[in-house]
């Protein structure tokens, strides 16, 4: 590792000081450590450490030096390089530090790698009993915030399944990291967890988010509200005991007793497990097709017992 | 094929390089704090960066960096005066980290300035393109995190997970945290005088006591995973193919696995909780074995159905 260090720091000072593209033979033949290599061997090599560059954050471009495109050159531009300052006072620098360290994504704290750039973390005082976990998908949730911000449309599989979306925006929900965006048949969300093998379009620009679009009007209903069953409104009778709890997850008033509350319905399974969950303290007063639902499914569970 | 560490070796080494240059001194130990490093990775760091500069690789082309007495000393880096851009994962683990303390509802309006100006130089066109929702509907948290931060003893009522069944003590909350959807809070609680965690939503009263404790010095990092204990209810259930979902929502272990079903083991503190699954799911699974789920299960299912008939 230590030789890719040197080599790796080595090379970005030679593109950032060279005024003019650099071939991969000037490479080659300038910079310490790539010499005594065979043509294979240094290829590799090469691959490898603009690779390191790119996840660095080093923007690496590459520009054709004939017309018949058969020579490449790379330049790092110094002023694209450098970090943009965002004007942050001490005061705020410390109150992103004691973020980072609340907070979890992918394993580690958040955005302890940014604060070394934007200048390095600074000390607190006191302790901070609050803490967040994010999840584990830090990889894939920077590939999609990249492809967002730029604008580039992505592709994957889902359930089996290729999808084009051109992406708005991810979202962090109830525990699960959502992308919203829109496919050929409309403004879509996927699951982030779920999706595999991403690929992220090379040019940017090539969609634009309908103005006024906001992440958050797609997500705000409970399981139960969004699905393909056609919509109804179910009255639900919770029991004193739990009925504050239902309130609670319902975002109405706690009662004083029993709870009777009427919700927007277009996922059944989705309802009948939250209302199940309460076991006999919850009871689904209408729609009859809902109770009906309910009574087969019991049904067949007592029938499938050993 | 690119080693994590190398990366990530050489974006500190990148960070550190123009700090110290803009800083008229450098103290060793403010650096080692503000850059997470241990000594020994400083001395390695600095040493590789005085190896490192233009071509010709003679003594005047290099980097100088080094530690003299308590500073650090870097110069003849002129190509480094700023740190990298940051990279996609690296801003959006910095304004999710902003945003998901915001919506805490216990940030300062530093914080939030701060998040607005990260969002401007990340993102500018796209402001709303990241939310963040860790919010919990109640005042619970806020009040846990400041007994916390007082070190003061708390009780609640609280309805537990499993058991199903309402319960009051005195806990002394350590740390207060959210996860996988939800919001814990672990501490030492005075009724079983055990490490507890509890689920705040299922907090249903709280009351601030004027008892303090004493939080110990080494708090665990809080988990929720769940740990089978001994007074368990096990069972096994077949689970067909509508009902896979179980397995991303229970800590279950998979026994055997075709097309057409899967076998887990499902163990829980109480038979209630595989009993409502079970009824849940009706046709799409099939209890195996399990004599205390099964008579749960036709008990429970019994008074439903006179419900439903």
């Amino acid at each position: 590792m230590q030789n890719v260090v040197e080599r790796v720091l080595n090379l970005l000072i030679y593109l950032l000081e060279s005024p003019a593209p650099v071939t991969a033979e000037d490479v080659r033949r300038t910079v310490l450590g790539y010499d005594e290599q065979t043509d294979e061997a240094f290829h590799r090599m090469f691959e490898r450490d603009k690779d390191v560059l790119r996840k660095l954050g080093v923007p690496l471009s590459r520009h054709p030096l004939d017309a018949w495109e058969v020579d490449y050159g790379y330049t790092v531009d110094p002023d694209e390089y450098a970090i943009p300052d965002p004007g942050l006072t001490q005061e705020e620098r410390v109150a992103l530090s004691v973020a980072a360290r609340m907070v979890r994504l992918g394993g580690s704290h958040a955005g302890l790698d940014a604060l070394l750039k934007l200048g390095g973390i600074e000390r607190s005082v006191g302790l901070e009993p609050l803490g967040a976990d994010l999840g584990a998908e830090a990889e894939v949730l920077g590939s999609l915030f990249g492809a967002i911000t730029e604008r580039r449309a992505v592709e994957f599989e889902y359930r089996d399944k290729t999808r084009q979306l051109d992406p708005y925006g991810i979202a962090h929900r109830r525990g699960h990291w959502y992308l919203v965006g829109a496919g050929s048949k409309g403004e879509r969300i996927y699951r982030v967890d779920r999706i595999e093998k991403l690929t992220v379009s090379a040019t940017t620009g090539t969609f634009a988010k309908p103005r006024g679009f906001d992440v958050r009007s797609l997500m705000d209903s409970q399981p139960w509200e969004t699905g393909s069953d056609p919509e109804v409104e179910a009255k639900i009778r919770f029991d004193s005991e739990v009925a504050w709890w239902a309130a609670r997850t319902l975002g109405l008033e706690e009662p004083e007793a029993e709870l009777v509350a009427t919700v927007p319905v277009a996922n059944r399974d989705a309802l009948v497990g939250w209302v199940l969950s309460f076991g006999d303290a919850a009871e689904v007063l209408e729609p009859p097709e809902i109770r009906d639902e309910i009574r087969t499914r019991i049904e067949a569970a007592l029938e499938n017992l050993p | 094929m690119t080693s994590s560490r190398t990366v990530s070796r050489l974006s500190r080494i990148l960070a550190l390089i123009p700090y110290v240059l803009e800083k008229e001194s450098a103290d060793v130990s403010e650096i080692l704090d503000r850059f997470d490093y241990s000594e020994d990775q400083l001395t390695r760091d600095l040493n590789t960066v005085f190896v490192c500069g233009l071509p010709g690789y003679g003594p005047g082309d290099l980097m100088e960096a080094y530690i003299d007495e308590d500073e650090v000393i870097i110069d003849a880096a002129d190509y480094f005066t700023r740190a990298p851009r940051l990279t996609s994962t690296e801003a959006l683990g910095l304004l999710a980290a902003g945003m998901t303390v915001v919506g805490m509802g216990t940030s300062t309006p530093a914080l939030e300035s701060a998040v607005r100006k990260l969002t401007k130089a990340v993102m500018p066109e796209a402001s709303s393109a990241l939310v963040v929702d860790v919010l919990d509907e109640s005042d619970n948290v806020g009040i846990l995190r400041n007994s916390a931060a007082d070190q003061r003893v708390v009780r609640i009522t609280y309805r537990s997970v499993g058991k199903e069944e309402t319960t009051e003590r005195e806990i002394e909350p350590w740390t207060v945290f959210t996860t996988l959807g939800r919001w814990y809070v672990m501490g030492h609680c005075r009724l079983v005088d055990e490490e507890r965690t509890f689920r705040v939503d299922r907090i249903r009263d709280i009351e601030v006591t004027d008892d303090m404790f004493e939080r110990p010095k080494r708090v665990p990092e809080p988990g929720v995973g769940y740990t089978a204990s001994e007074d368990d209810v096990v069972c096994t259930i077949d689970l067909y193919p509508r009902a896979l979902w179980v397995l991303e929502y229970y800590p279950v272990e998979v026994l055997r696995q075709s097309s057409r079903s899967t076998r887990i083991r499902f163990s829980a503190p109480d038979a209630e909780v595989p009993a409502r699954l079970l009824l849940r799911l009706g046709e799409d699974a099939r209890l195996v074995k399990g004599i205390e789920v099964a008579e749960r299960v036709k008990d429970l299912g019994g008074r439903l159905l006179t419900a439903y008939r």
